[in-house]
């Protein structure tokens, strides 16, 4: 019986293709980016003392980065990997420029050839013949997944990047149908400010210089070009409207940005086409979806839905028949939030009711939604001008209230609320970021453009700034995915933020700033901490 | 040459050195105990030295929620080995964390002696779930925790342990061993072993 299965192989083997037991579809890439090999099991690497390393831990891009231009950590440098770096010799000379911040050791070494490249991945030696870090993983792959995997690399960062040429870097910004008209505004004379001045300052100001080796530019200093997307219809029509702009004009990052209850369209557009998503005024931004193209301020209302679980939790249960109401205008980013809060609650318990402000005149909606038995705890997701108009609180009742739905300032509560009210408030607080706001401050006041969603401007100019900093972080790199992975090490290093108190990012962190404060409106418009800034 | 070319250039020698010889320099004032034979060449030099630490009175939040106070949670009476760490670390982070790993396998009946903390280098994002999470990762058993806190107390610890290194993506690979509460904390530089840090912690031990 064996020897009939044996000839059944020895008959079946001539016939199996070249990439025998790869499953359908699989990519070199999944070695590269997750870390799953050609027979579909886990990448499984040791370093040199033995330390076994597995899976997504395992892939080139864990430390290399998606780019393949490596990365830093403390003294421990990882080099780059991408094919120009890997089929190039490494000379010694003093004149040959780093094309990544990131770039390094050994500085000397001839090229990689694909046996060169197949002996350092399973006997961990470089092309020079010295031994390479005992961190770098070795790896028994075969040959024919070595082979794909050197091509994959020599692909990485070859491709023009959309939207940069020597004289111009094209950049969109993107205007949901959902977001408020005046914050819009708001946002959009902001950004023309700032692309205007920029150019009128900076672009064509240095003459580049032409390296002789390489035929790079140095000192380009691009003029930079604002495309306003403005998107209409519902949700479902917006990737066809995004795929037909991007196709029109290409470009190389989406900046800042605004919208409403849905941005999920505009997240998954960045993420399909390798756009950097950087920064947009959005309160519901996506948390579920593992991404790597779209990074925001913070969680938003989502972040305050989990602030305020913590906080009801801590003030117990309320009294038999006392309830958790909510309120939230429909279709706002609000609906999100109360949504969130309410899952989170339930599982412990809670009885939650979640109101929807019905249209028409604001101060009988917010009347009748407030129509709750006593003692309740409320918690009302409505922007200012829903909570000019309470009516006095209901007897017995503690409120917590959105900050972020609410404004910058000090919402107008009469005395009876703001005693019984705590707002979220995820910035810094007004007295403390006197010093990092002169800057913002100052700049709208020069370009003499007036404060309307002071909220959005401050974080549309902290977003400008940033962008312009992450651009000046590629050197020569133009490549997307390079500008991700500058902005995760390099936002941590920035000490004024406007608004928020730090910003601060990682390999695949997303959200830049944490936290947020309890605040309560002490006598006038004073907001007060109660407590320290907290990280839900 | 531009200056961060420049500090590129003397970051790869030190890399090049070993990436660890450098950080020893900045071990900071301190009495050399004994020289750690290098494990590797292309991993540099373990170096210890004697340092004195004054725990702060800050509290800190352990993985499993719980508030502590710094000084009352080291000085438990058991001996203590400390690193730095945080989550989306690619490269010194899983390093460390095996080897604590490894370390607890190694000390068998004696893990129970040792107390194993990790501290958060960047505490608001890795909350105690967060924390929970990793520390399943790397299989840490009783006697291995890993706290979190505010960023202040994130960065006082630190300090007084002298590895602040302004931020958590230039941190070095540090252990910091003590026998016993009231005895001399030695700090290891370098990916110490969990052989070395074994013995290191075997030969204070027996010192008493």
């Amino acid at each position: 019986m064996r020897s009939i299965v044996l000839l059944l192989l020895c008959l079946l083997l001539p016939l199996a293709p070249v990439h025998a037991g790869a499953p359908h579809g699989w990519q070199p890439e999944d070695v590269y980016l997750q870390g799953r090999d050609a027979r579909g099991g886990v990448l499984e690497g040791q370093r040199a003392d033995g330390q076994a390393v597995q899976g997504a831990d395992a892939a080139c891009a864990s430390c290399h980065r998606r780019s393949g231009l490596g990365a830093t950590e403390g003294n421990y440098v990882v080099p780059p990997i991408s094919g120009d770096y890997l089929l190039q010799p490494r000379i010694t000379n003093g004149t040959h420029p780093d094309r990544a911040v990131n770039s390094s050791a050994p500085q000397r070494r001839p090229a990689y050839t694909l046996a060169g490249f197949a002996h350092a991945l399973r006997d961990g030696v470089g092309s020079d013949g010295v031994a390479l870090s005992a961190l770098m993983p070795r790896y028994a792959l075969s040959d024919d997944e070595i082979a794909r995997l050197f091509d994959h690399l020599q692909a990485i960062g070859t491709a023009a990047a959309a939207g940069v040429d020597e004289q111009n870097l094209q950049f969109a910004t993107i205007v949901t149908p959902e977001a408020d008209p005046q914050a819009r505004d708001a946002m959009l004379t902001t950004l023309r400010q700032f692309f205007a001045e920029r150019n009128r300052i900076i672009a064509g100001t240095a003459r580049p210089i032409t390296h002789t080796e390489l035929g790079v530019k140095y000192r380009v200093t691009r003029r930079w070009t604002l495309h306003e997307w403005v998107l209409d219809g519902a949700p479902e029509s917006w990737p066809a409207q995004l795929e037909r702009l991007f196709a029109s004009q290409p470009v190389f990052a989406v900046l800042s940005g605004i919208g409403g209850a849905h941005w999920d369209p505009v997240h998954r557009f960045c993420e399909q086409r390798h756009v950097p998503c950087l920064f947009p005024n959005v309160d519901v931004p996506v948390v579920q979806e593992q991404g790597f193209y779209n990074l925001y301020f913070s969680r938003g209302v989502l972040l305050e839905a989990d602030l305020f679980a913590a906080a009801l939790r801590q003030s117990g249960v309320p009294p038999e028949g006392a309830r958790l109401v909510q309120l939230v205008r429909p279709g706002s980013a609000g609906v999100a939030g109360a949504a969130r809060l309410s899952a989170l609650l339930a599982a412990s318990g809670w009885e939650v009711e979640t109101r929807e402000l019905a249209a028409g005149d604001r101060a009988r909606a917010v009347q009748q939604a407030l129509r709750v038995p006593p003692d309740a705890r409320l918690v009302l997701w409505l922007p200012a001008a829903d909570l000019a108009l309470l009516p006095p609180p209901p007897t017995g009742a503690q409120a917590w209230l959105a900050g972020s739905q609410a404004g910058l300032d000090a919402p107008p509560l009469s005395a009876a609320w703001k005693g019984i009210s705590e707002i979220s408030y995820p910035y810094e607080l007004p007295e403390r970021r006197s010093v990092a706001m002169r800057l913002p401050e100052g700049w709208f006041h020069i370009n003499g453009i007036a404060l309307t969603d002071a909220r959005v401007q401050y974080q549309t100019l902290l977003a400008c700034q940033i962008l312009s900093e992450g651009i000046g972080e590629l050197h020569i790199s133009f490549q997307p995915d390079y500008l991700i992975e500058r902005l995760e090490v390099m936002l941590s290093h920035r000490r004024l933020n406007a608004i928020y108190p730090r910003l601060s990012l990682g390999i695949g962190q997303r959200f830049a700033s944490k936290g947020a404060y309890l605040v309560r409106v002490g006598p006038g418009t004073a907001l007060q901490a109660d407590g320290d800034w907290r990280v839900p | 040459m531009n200056p961060s070319s420049r500090q590129r250039r003397a970051l790869f020698r030190m890399t090049v050195m070993g990436f660890l010889a450098g950080a020893a320099g900045l071990a900071g004032a301190g009495e050399p105990v004994a020289p750690a034979p290098a494990v590797d060449p292309a991993q540099g030099k373990v170096s210890q030295h004697r340092i004195a630490v004054r725990l702060p009175a800050v509290t800190l939040t352990r993985a499993d929620g719980r508030t502590v106070n710094v000084p009352q949670e080291f000085d438990d009476g058991r001996a203590l080995m400390v690193n730095f760490i945080y989550t989306t670390c690619f490269g010194i982070c899983p390093i460390s964390s095996q080897t604590f790993a490894q370390l607890q396998g190694l000390l068998g009946s004696e893990a129970a002696k040792v107390h194993l903390i990790s501290v958060s280098l960047d505490p608001e994002e890795d909350t105690p779930p967060v924390l929970r999470e990793y520390a399943h990762k790397y299989h840490a058993g009783p006697g291995w925790d890993h706290y979190t806190g505010t960023v202040e107390a994130s960065i006082a610890v630190q300090k007084a342990f002298s590895v602040y290194k302004g931020d958590k993506m230039n941190h070095d690979p540090v252990t910091l061993i003590r026998a016993a509460p009231g005895a001399p904390w030695v700090r290891v530089d370098g990916f110490a072993t969990a052989r070395e840090l074994a013995r290191i912690y075997r030969s204070l031990a027996a010192a008493g």
